[in-house]
């Protein structure tokens, strides 16, 4: 007897929503502020396009689902392979085996250049000596700055995570910092550690480290919170990802505490509260760049058989700061996603 | 029919009316034991052990504000751990829990943001959503008699690549864009993720919902109809239904349950935080079923409570803070809640056992 | 039968009128069931009145499962025709059977072991107060009918909060023929009620059922024990391989002849005669109807 009724309300239910939904927008219930609306009206960059014969580009990295950061590296490449008549197959598994299996994939394929982030040298080796018998041009970005030459690549493009790490903390020794929380969002990843690591290096005071579950915002929140608490000495807070500092300054906040923040990487919401203050400098590696002159790179390769970087040198794509100084200047890109 | 000859029999049963300590097998409990038999008891004492124990090692744990983010800490996972523990009592697991608080975000904001409307049309429409989900799981679930394990990984990994997907094809990026600045949004995060002075202390709104909720389950399961059903469908599914109980509502309800809090968490996020990752929220299913089990509830159906998985939830939220309270070597982290996870459900376990052995 | 709040004893047996006391309460006619290409029951006939008990008798796999579970509406029947109150019906949940007054005692009891008792005895017809929103279970009357009902059944426990997984063989199967009566079934199904349980434990139930029958339900009695049958049965139907070998009322067929159509007849003579040269049994010393007069004799007793 009580079976029926549920059954027949959940029927009903989608119907209702839909009736409620359209109702509530003719009865004006549209936000006066903010919204899609206000967002309208900046026009997409295009430029021409390349003549030259159409090319297949694998674009391979180890991006682990939904992460911002690679949003924007594949928009990179995205745009240079609408340029230079490319079509880019991207494919990403954050874990270093499923990543050379990519690549593999990307072989047999037959494409016409490949450009793998190193996240894990070693696991690539294999696969990418392969790449060259298979006679297919190799480019790396992203990780990997001290092996790409050892692994015979041809170019790369990104940022010493190692040196970044270094520029922050000269930056912070030169803000007059005397303790730091470097807050790590996934214990074990290399790329993270190297970046504290660099930080503890050149920065003069105390540098502590803090991990934090990168995949439950509320627990980054409390984390920090309880660590400002533990410890009143900190007075700079370094986050290695753009949410993670929106939601430093959160944590700050609540904890009573005068702790500045610092952060790696940027995104659309972070210049904003640059140009507030709220957050002090981000440091910029130019994921767009990095994925845009992969592609561009190999396009080059193909068709004037260009090295960047004289294929000696790694192309640094970062540290680049961004304060208050000249945070306007980025923002506007920063709202499309491109940087 | 008279009462008399369906007296009758009784007189003339061989087992003779009357105090007949052997009859049975648990005839003789001291209270004490029958109190600690409890579900929620071995918890509250692990609880309270973890909680003496950071006190004591950890000073900053000894302040207010300190205990204002344990708590905050543990309401997010609290209020999931409610309904999830309800759900396992029902004989049931969701894996599509962690990632459903991120769908029912997301659909929020972006509906809200592209359609330039009242957040709160954004939120209602995530309930539906919510609940249409914690339904499509139910429904699956009854119509194909698949375990729930596969059935719920099946919404898990589709939720994961729809959370990611939709918001990629929708805002172009992988987060959904800030909302802060809409009508609506101030009310609404009064009602999700506001907090509010206690005695100088500021104590986040999600610790009252947390509460609040966590009563109303326990009432609900223990003095009512549905409660009744909940537990018989969880401790012999064809037996319950024999008698009449209604599996099917019963099941697919609480599978709803636990998209209405999705829902609700997913709400608090988002007006905490203003955006929403659409990469977020993997893992944290076995959180919560973490806090339901530590809770006691019996992972196989049939027994728990509403109140166990309170504590399990505060355990959890308070070896997390307390860690970093304690000022420890951050390298250790995962080892140490580990640890003293186990060390806790150690202590559970043996109340139990105590409790039981007589 | 959730709307009976007061749930009081043979509230819905005043609702039939005195005139139709000897009408069937449940008629099977020429009823089958088929699953898929399989006639797991076919040509079944079957009645129950009111204050008598049907006794259905059959070894494993004779289809004695497959009727209960058309009756108590689990499952449909496919052939025939199956009338209650001597209306076509045609139950699609156990709960339509149960709204009809008929209540199964399954072979598994029907218990969540888990459960308290009280609990148990009043899953899916808990009885509630209060408005709405805040209807909430009335456990004290709960656990005072339950603790009345089963003090009837003889059986005495300290702790109603005890699980009932805890509780005998005997005293759950108890529980579970207490809760039905009590929920004013009209038609009891009892499903092999004293396969599991000892010769004691076998002689409460048999006098409850017993209680049931002349308080005014029709009881089907489902056993592969001719014995027990024959104390309390007032007709006789045994099932072979899904069909009807024996339909006979109490005066037609004598414990005897019920025991030898159970066993089949010829075959039991042909194992006799197997057993014989086997180990050289003595054959003349096994249980036939002879041996069986004194239990017969006690239902008489009952009926007095």
């Amino acid at each position: 007897m009580d079976s029926s009724s549920p059954s027949r309300s959940r029927r009903i239910a989608p119907v209702v929503a839909m009736a409620a939904a359209v109702a509530l927008t003719l009865a004006g219930c549209s936000s006066s502020s903010g919204g899609k609306k206000s967002e309208e009206g900046a026009g997409e960059a295009s430029a021409g396009k390349a003549t030259t014969p159409r090319m297949t580009v694998a674009l391979v990295t180890h991006q682990s689902p939904g992460d911002t950061f690679w949003d924007i590296v594949r928009k990179g490449a995205e745009a240079a392979a609408a340029k230079d008549n490319v079509k880019l197959i991207y494919s990403a598994d954050p874990n270093a085996g499923n990543q050379a299996n990519l690549v593999q994939n990307a072989i047999d394929q037959k494409v016409d250049g490949i450009a793998v982030t190193l996240a894990k040298p070693d696991a690539l080796k294999d696969v990418i000596s392969k790449a060259k018998a298979a006679n297919i041009p190799v480019v790396g970005l992203n990780s990997g700055v001290s092996e790409w030459k050892n692994l015979g690549l041809l170019q790369f493009f990104g940022q010493d995570e190692t040196v970044a790490g270094e520029a922050l903390g000269n930056r912070l020794n030169s803000e007059g910092a005397k303790k730091v929380a470097c807050v790590i969002q996934e214990q074990g990843n290399i790329g993270l550690t190297q970046r504290c690591d660099g930080v503890k290096k050149t920065f003069s005071g105390t540098t502590e480290t803090l991990y934090v579950n990168g995949t439950d915002m509320p627990s980054v929140k409390s984390t920090i919170t309880a660590k400002l608490k533990q410890d009143s000495a900190i007075d700079h807070i370094v986050t290695l990802g753009a949410p993670y500092a929106l939601t430093a300054v959160q944590s700050v906040a609540e904890a009573g505490s005068k702790a500045k923040i610092a952060t790696f990487d940027l995104n659309k919401n972070l210049t904003g509260a640059i140009s507030q203050g709220t957050i002090q400098f981000a440091v910029d590696q130019q994921p767009y760049l990095q994925g845009y002159l992969a592609i561009d790179s190999l396009w080059l390769y193909e068709n004037n058989g260009n090295y960047m970087g004289g294929g000696e040198q790694p192309v640094l794509t970062g540290p680049a700061f961004v304060d208050k100084s000249n945070v306007d200047a980025v923002a506007a890109y920063a709202a499309k996603g491109t940087r | 029919m008279s009462m008399a000859q369906h007296a009758e029999p009784a007189v003339t049963t061989p087992p003779a009316p009357g105090r007949k300590e052997t009859d049975g097998r648990t005839s003789r409990r001291s209270p004490a034991l029958r109190v600690l038999a409890r579900p929620e008891v071995g918890v509250f004492l692990g609880a309270v052990a973890v909680f003496v124990f950071f006190l004591v090692t950890a000073p900053p744990v000894r302040d207010g504000s300190s205990m204002a983010n344990v708590l905050y800490q543990s309401s997010t996972i609290g209020i999931m751990a409610l309904p999830v523990a309800l759900l396992m009592i029902g004989g049931e697991f969701d894996l599509s829990a962690g990632v459903a608080v991120i769908a029912s975000a997301l659909t929020a904001s972006m509906l809200s943001y592209q359609l330039t409307m009242n957040v709160w049309v954004g939120v209602v429409v995530a309930l539906i959503v919510s609940l249409g989900i914690g339904a499509f799981n139910g429904w699956m679930l009854v119509r194909t008699g698949l375990p729930s394990f596969l059935v719920t990984l099946g919404t898990f990994l589709i939720l994961q690549g729809v959370n990611l997907a939709v918001t990629k094809l929708v805002t172009g990026n992988v987060a959904t864009d800030d909302i802060s600045d809409m009508d609506g949004f101030g009310r609404a995060r009064k009602v999700f993720a506001s907090s509010f002075d206690v005695g100088g202390v500021q104590v986040k709104i999600t610790v009252v919902w947390w509460l609040v909720f966590a009563a109303i389950a326990t009432w609900v399961l223990l003095r009512t109809k549905y409660g009744n059903w909940i537990f018989a469908v969880g401790g012999n599914k064809e037996s319950a239904r024999a008698v009449g109980v209604p599996v099917t509502f019963t099941k697919i309800s609480l599978f709803m349950l636990v998209g209405f809090g999705a829902w609700f968490v997913g709400m608090h996020q988002l007006f905490t935080f203003n955006t929403v990752q659409s990469g977020e929220g993997v893992g944290q299913e076995l959180i919560y079923i973490a806090a339901a089990v530590i809770g006691g509830c019996l992972l196989t159906g049939g027994y728990g409570s509403a109140i166990g998985p309170v504590f399990g939830a505060f355990m959890f939220g308070m070896v997390q803070q307390g860690i970093v309270y304690a000022g420890w070597n951050p390298d250790w982290f995962k080892a140490f809640l580990g640890v003293m996870l186990l060390g806790a459900v150690l202590i559970n376990l043996w109340v139990q056992r105590t409790a039981t052995r007589r | 039968m959730t709307n009976d709040h007061s749930g009081t004893h043979g509230a819905v047996l005043a609702d039939i009128p005195p005139a139709d006391a000897d009408r069937p309460l449940v008629e099977l006619r020429n009823a089958g069931k088929s699953y898929g290409n399989i006639r797991a029951l076919h040509g079944v006939d079957l009645t129950v009145r009111p204050g008598k008990v049907a006794c259905v008798l059959g070894d494993n796999g004779a289809g004695k499962s497959t009727l209960i579970k058309i009756v108590s509406g689990l499952h449909q029947h496919t052939e025939g025709e199956f009338l209650v109150d001597g209306e076509p019906v045609r139950f699609s949940t156990p709960r339509e059977a149960l709204d009809r007054g008929i209540a199964t005692v399954y072979q598994d009891l029907a218990t969540v072991p888990l459960m308290p008792v009280w609990r148990n005895f009043f899953l899916g017809s808990e009885i509630t107060k209060g408005p709405w929103p805040v209807r909430r279970l009335d456990i004290e009357t709960m656990k005072r009918t339950a603790d009345e009902e089963l003090r009837n059944m003889g059986i005495v426990l300290d702790d109603l909060e005890q699980p009932i997984g805890t509780l005998s063989g005997g005293q759950r199967q108890c529980v579970a023929i207490a809760r039905a009566v009590h929920f004013g079934a009209r038609v009891l199904i009892l499903d092999e009620p004293t396969a599991a349980l000892g010769v004691k434990q076998s002689g409460v139930v048999l006098k409850y059922i017993a209680a049931a029958r002349d308080r005014g339900l029709g009881v089907i009695f489902i056993t592969h024990n001719p014995h027990h049958a024959y104390m309390v049965g007032d007709h006789f139907s045994v099932l072979r391989l899904g069909t009807m070998e024996l339909s006979a009322d109490r005066d037609q067929v004598s414990l005897e002849e019920l025991t030898n159509h159970m066993a089949g007849g010829t075959e039991l003579t042909a194992l006799k005669h197997e057993l014989a040269q086997v180990r050289g049994v003595d054959v003349e010393r096994l249980p036939d109807g002879r041996d069986l007069t004194a239990p017969v004799a006690e239902p008489g007793e009952e009926k007095a």
